[in-house]
């Protein structure tokens, strides 16, 4: 897990630099947005040149899921002071998250181990933007080698590793698909963004648990 | 700008972590809701990949981009790794444009 979020953040420094985004707006995002997959949506929206209520709007619809962990957790936080509740809150991610529902549940409730860990990604994700942003001009010509391939594959690899079942394939490659349709015609990035959130409306047709 | 979308982002990011964190939800989400939830960071992602695949500057592709993304499709779902299926699938488009190119 520890490797994967330093590939994926040296990989986000890469991008984002290629990108024409300066090392202080790079770094920015993972110090204070530190969500890695919002932070690859930012990169191409900017690129496309998106206005900034669509950048901020499909970053709070990528995060929403964040409200499903609130249920799994309020048990094992219900004791925990509200200050340390809103610190807890600004390192909580999916990896964190994962880690420590599993501890709670073997029955451990101190806190050390969530902040440990959470700490700990924070530290090892700006650091793996660091070093990326930091080897990103010494790759040169995007288009040639492909580079500008990399983002897209990189939103590939995330949508693939997050399908657990057939039903969250059928709503991205519908989502894709209709993205697809309405860039194709002229559509704004809002209507791509639109598309995307529509998409998992699909699951609503289907039977099947959440898995979070 | 950029600052004010990174600022904004920032924020409702932090909202929303704090919220879960913070608030008392119910204990169970509505189980549609719960499945929209669940189901939406994929969608938004796969919207914004589909397009740099399908029409990649607005024109459709000849190929090397979707021939690539089946590429880290099937790269990503084998070895259930994504630096693998990111290398895979830029160096297949690196290689389909100079090919379609020649």
């Amino acid at each position: 897990m520890l490797t994967t979020v330093l590939v994926i953040g040296i990989a986000f420094g890469i991008v984002a630099r290629q990108s024409g985004l300066s090392p202080a707006e790079i770094m920015a995002m993972s110090l204070f947005v530190f969500a890695g997959a919002s932070q690859f949506a930012m990169v191409q929206l900017f690129k496309d040149g998106a206005a900034w209520p669509v950048i901020v709007a499909t970053v709070l619809l990528i995060n929403l899921r964040h409200l499903l962990m609130a249920a799994a957790l309020r048990p094992y936080f219900a004791r925990v002071s509200v200050a340390r509740r809103l610190a807890a809150a600004y390192v909580l991610t999916d990896e964190a998250f994962a880690m420590a529902i599993g501890w709670f549940r073997r029955g451990r409730t101190e806190l050390a181990y969530y902040a440990t860990f959470a700490v700990a990604l924070y530290i090892l994700w700006n650091t793996a933007t660091a070093i990326g942003m930091l080897l990103g001009p010494s790759i040169g010509e995007p288009r040639r080698f492909g580079v500008d391939f990399a983002i897209t594959a990189t939103f590939i690899a995330i949508v693939v590793l997050g399908v657990r079942r057939g039903s969250d394939a059928i709503v991205a490659l519908a989502a894709a698909v209709m993205a697809s349709v309405l860039a194709y015609v002229g559509a704004s990035v809002v209507a791509v963004v639109t598309a995307g959130a529509l998409a998992p409306l699909l699951v609503l047709f289907t039977r099947g648990e959440p898995a979070a | 700008m950029t600052w004010i979308a990174i600022a904004g982002s920032a924020i409702v990011t932090y909202l929303v972590r704090a919220f879960a964190l913070r608030v008392a939800l119910p204990s169970t989400l509505p189980r549609g809701v719960a499945r929209y939830l669940d189901a939406l960071p994929a969608a938004i992602i796969a919207a914004l990949a589909g397009p740099a695949v399908l029409v990649p500057n607005s024109v459709p592709t000849r190929g090397p981009e979707l021939a690539a993304a089946i590429v880290v499709v099937a790269v990503v779902a084998w070895r259930r790794n994504l630096l693998a299926g990111v290398l895979a699938g830029v160096a297949a488009v690196a290689l389909l444009r100079l090919v379609l190119a020649a």
